[in-house]
């Protein structure tokens, strides 16, 4: 088959690995991570533009190197081929290898930030999408000191605490390592991360299998969501986490 | 020859007129953002005559309702919003227990929670302040809130209103669960359910039986006065 994938930079190097490995012939794009941090519209409109630069008969299906990304994919529809999304909530599911481990390790670990190679290599947005960014219009970017400046240092310290660190509830990094790393660099700097933080640290095996049955074509239902053409992504409040629908919007 | 009557009312309109600017300066205070202006002054005015729930709704609500038409407005940001909200809140703190002693009620008694797995707060207590600012009575649950912990909560504390938060997709069900706990323990037609979180839109809300969603936490006063009848 000939595949057309649109991914999130998050994903390059598991992606890079699975496509070698494909016996299938992939043509990739990738997309900014920084994309998460705008506006949900907004990250639709953009994968929807490159979805349809790609929407093109020359290709068997269209895969989706995403997860529902807080919606930032509901709504994206395909007109002409089919379209392969993952059910998953976010990258995660991908890089543990099934939306059920996710969930599990979910349950038993709240206030849990993950790590893996694609989050750390891609940590800083570039300045358009930064600007664009909700934490950045909605002042949760400001540093303590623009806080004392603006608002005196009473103020700043409450809004600081209230604003600035959505991770204040958070309590440990969880080191995603997928086996294709080069070294243990990604472990280090997590390891870094969370001592400055003072938070708990965890090493888990990923699994690249979910990936490589993407981009195999293996696409069961209860792990891909396979959209025909002339339909868009629902979200969907159940253990499949994604249905489809016909029409390009509501 | 001097009037005697005008004499005694000039003499005792004085300290009213004052007070009503000290109390403009109250109203003046939330909407800066002033928290110690905003508790001195109401300090102040308890120690007098002044009617505490008129200080709740003719300066305070008011001050709070004039901030979030600015937010609304892109007037101002979050960060106005919550230092407003929290002058009030700090106001509020002074105002309660004389509101208490003289049996006077607010709009109504809200628990605000993010729901189980999600740990997110930024959002929730941001709507926890303006509710609290729009005249109801908050009772921030916190983060992570089991759905059986709700239930508890709307039995003993009398509540009207439930407002549940998620900042994941991945917690979204536990709005639902949380809906089906209510539901279970038979309490349901006591309150009215509000959703809200980035993930969230209306048509989940309707979706797992919520009764109202907002976009904003603006909004979502609004939409909680509705629910109230206010």
């Amino acid at each position: 088959m000939r595949l057309k994938l649109i991914s999130c930079e998050v994903f390059s190097r598991e992606m890079e690995t699975a496509i070698d490995r494909s016996p299938n012939e992939v043509d990739v794009d990738y997309l900014p991570k920084g994309l998460h941090e705008i506006p949900c519209s907004q990250m639709q409109d953009r994968i929807q533009e490159v979805v349809d630069q790609g929407d093109d008969s020359k290709y068997d299906a269209l895969l989706l190197g995403y997860g529902l990304c807080s919606n930032g994919l509901a709504g994206i529809h395909t007109r002409n081929i089919p379209m392969v999304m993952p059910r998953a909530h976010d990258c995660i599911t991908l890089l543990l290898g099934s939306k059920e481990r996710y969930l599990d390790y979910f349950n038993e670990h709240p206030g849990v930030y993950f790590k893996s190679s694609g989050w750390i290599e891609n940590e800083s947005s570039s300045d358009e999408l930064s600007q664009l960014s909700i934490a950045q219009t909605s002042g949760m970017n400001s540093s303590y000191n623009e806080l004392v400046d603006k608002y005196g240092e009473d103020n700043a310290k409450f809004l600081y605490r209230e604003l600035c660190d959505f991770t204040h509830n958070y309590g440990q990094f969880t080191y995603i390592e997928m086996g294709i790393e080069p070294d243990d660099r990604f472990e280090k700097h997590t390891r870094e991360k969370a001592s400055e933080r003072g938070w708990k640290f965890e090493k888990v095996k990923g699994d690249l299998s979910m990936i490589q049955r993407m981009l195999n074509g293996i696409w069961d239902d209860s792990e891909f969501l396979v959209l025909p053409p002339g339909s868009r992504i629902e979200p969907k409040c159940d253990a499949g986490i994604i249905t489809s629908t016909e029409g390009e919007s509501q | 020859m001097q009037n005697p009557d005008k004499f005694t009312k000039e003499k005792n309109l004085t300290p009213i007129i004052l007070a009503m600017k000290d109390l403009k300066e109250l109203y003046e205070a939330v909407i800066t953002g002033d928290a110690v202006t905003a508790r001195s002054i109401t300090e102040e005015a308890l120690s007098g005559e002044t009617d505490p729930l008129s200080l709740v709704s003719e300066h305070l609500t008011p001050a709070m309702d004039e901030i979030g038409r600015r937010f609304e407005a892109s007037e101002c940001f979050v960060p106005e919003l919550l230092l407003s909200a929290r002058a009030m809140k700090g106001a509020m703190e002074l105002i309660q227990p004389r509101l208490l002693e003289s049996g006077v009620e607010l709009l109504g008694r809200v628990i605000v929670a993010t729901v189980k797995g999600d740990l997110h707060d930024i959002g929730k207590n941001l709507v926890a302040a303006v509710l609290e600012g729009g005249g109801f009575e908050v009772i921030d649950m916190g983060v992570n809130v089991e759905p059986e912990k709700i239930v508890e909560t709307i039995k003993e504390k009398d509540v009207q209103i439930v407002v549940l938060s998620a900042l994941l997709t991945t917690t979204m069900p536990a709005m639902k669960t949380s809906i089906e706990a209510i539901e279970a323990a038979g309490v349901r037609d006591k309150v009215t359910i509000l959703v809200g979180g980035a993930p969230v839109t209306q048509r989940f809300a309707d979706e797992i039986g919520a009764d109202g969603y907002s976009d904003s936490a603006v909004g979502a006063v609004a939409v909680a006065r509705k629910a109230v009848g206010a």
